[in-house]
């Protein structure tokens, strides 16, 4: 899986392209979780280039979603593909995330 | 297409990365056999489940399970045999998945998801080898985007 990482107007925006499965998951959960340090961060992380999620990637982000929550910040998904929100339906994400169609309207709403 | 063309075969040590290579592999032999996609993605996804799960819990990082798919016209059904001590997967215990981030425990979610995207899920315990079986509905889709 390849993972890109920029700031945008105070949001970490990450860019994930590939497979977040089992063989990636760990990868993933370390270097996004290595872009939280400081207090109250905005975390999105871009799923348009991702289309096959398993369980070890919902774990994944759910570290993710836990560590940003405790230090007070905000965390959003955007560009994800049908196949994947499927999957985040029924794991229950899609109602303890916010989850934005595209990248700008995701930034809009954590910085505004 | 015969019957042989219609069916994969493999074995495989269950490591993550052996599991990913297996489940693109089949990935393509299924898009090559006009499969559509959404059940492609659901084979590839329980297949990834199940493996995931034996190597964690089971003696499969070791021993190598057997994996066959098979192609038939309404469904797509998968074999997985392992040598591993007895589990029934169709006993593990549905995570809570209606509980705020915090306070919701991490994993419990491959089973689960297991069980919601496959039309059947069996299991047997046979010549000292589980045997776990699964299904895909190739059915029609309907609105809700759930197969019929």
């Amino acid at each position: 899986m390849e993972i890109r990482d920029e700031s945008i107007g105070g949001t970490s925006v990450v860019t994930a392209i590939g497979r977040l499965d089992g063989g990636a998951s760990a990868a993933f959960a370390e270097k996004i979780g290595g872009l939280i340090a400081n207090p109250n961060p905005n975390l999105l992380i871009d799923l348009t280039g991702v289309d096959f999620v398993t369980s070890a990637g919902l774990r994944a982000v759910l570290l993710l979603v836990k560590k940003v929550k405790a230090i007070g910040g905000s965390f959003a998904l955007c560009g994800v593909q049908e196949s994947v929100r499927e999957v985040l339906d029924i794991a229950g994400f899609t109602a303890m995330l916010d989850i934005y169609p595209a990248r700008a309207g995701a930034i809009a709403a954590m910085t505004g | 297409m015969t019957s042989s063309q219609a069916r994969f075969e493999a074995s495989i040590l269950a490591t993550p990365e052996a599991i990913s290579d297996l489940t693109e592999r089949i990935m393509t032999f299924l898009d090559a056999r006009g499969v559509e996609d959404r059940p492609t993605h659901h084979t590839a996804l329980i297949l990834e489940e199940i493996l995931i799960n034996l190597g964690m819990h089971g003696d499969c990082r070791h021993h190598p399970a057997r994996v066959a798919i098979t192609v038939e016209p309404e469904k797509v059904t998968g074999e997985i045999v392992d040598v591993g001590p007895p589990f029934d997967p169709r006993l593990a215990p549905d995570p809570s998945i209606d509980v705020a981030p915090g306070d919701r425990p991490i994993g419990g979610l491959g089973l689960y998801l297991v069980k919601k995207l496959s039309c059947s899920f069996e299991y047997a315990r046979r010549n000292g080898e589980n045997c776990t079986a699964f299904a895909v509905s190739r059915g029609d889709i309907s609105e809700e985007g759930e197969a019929k």
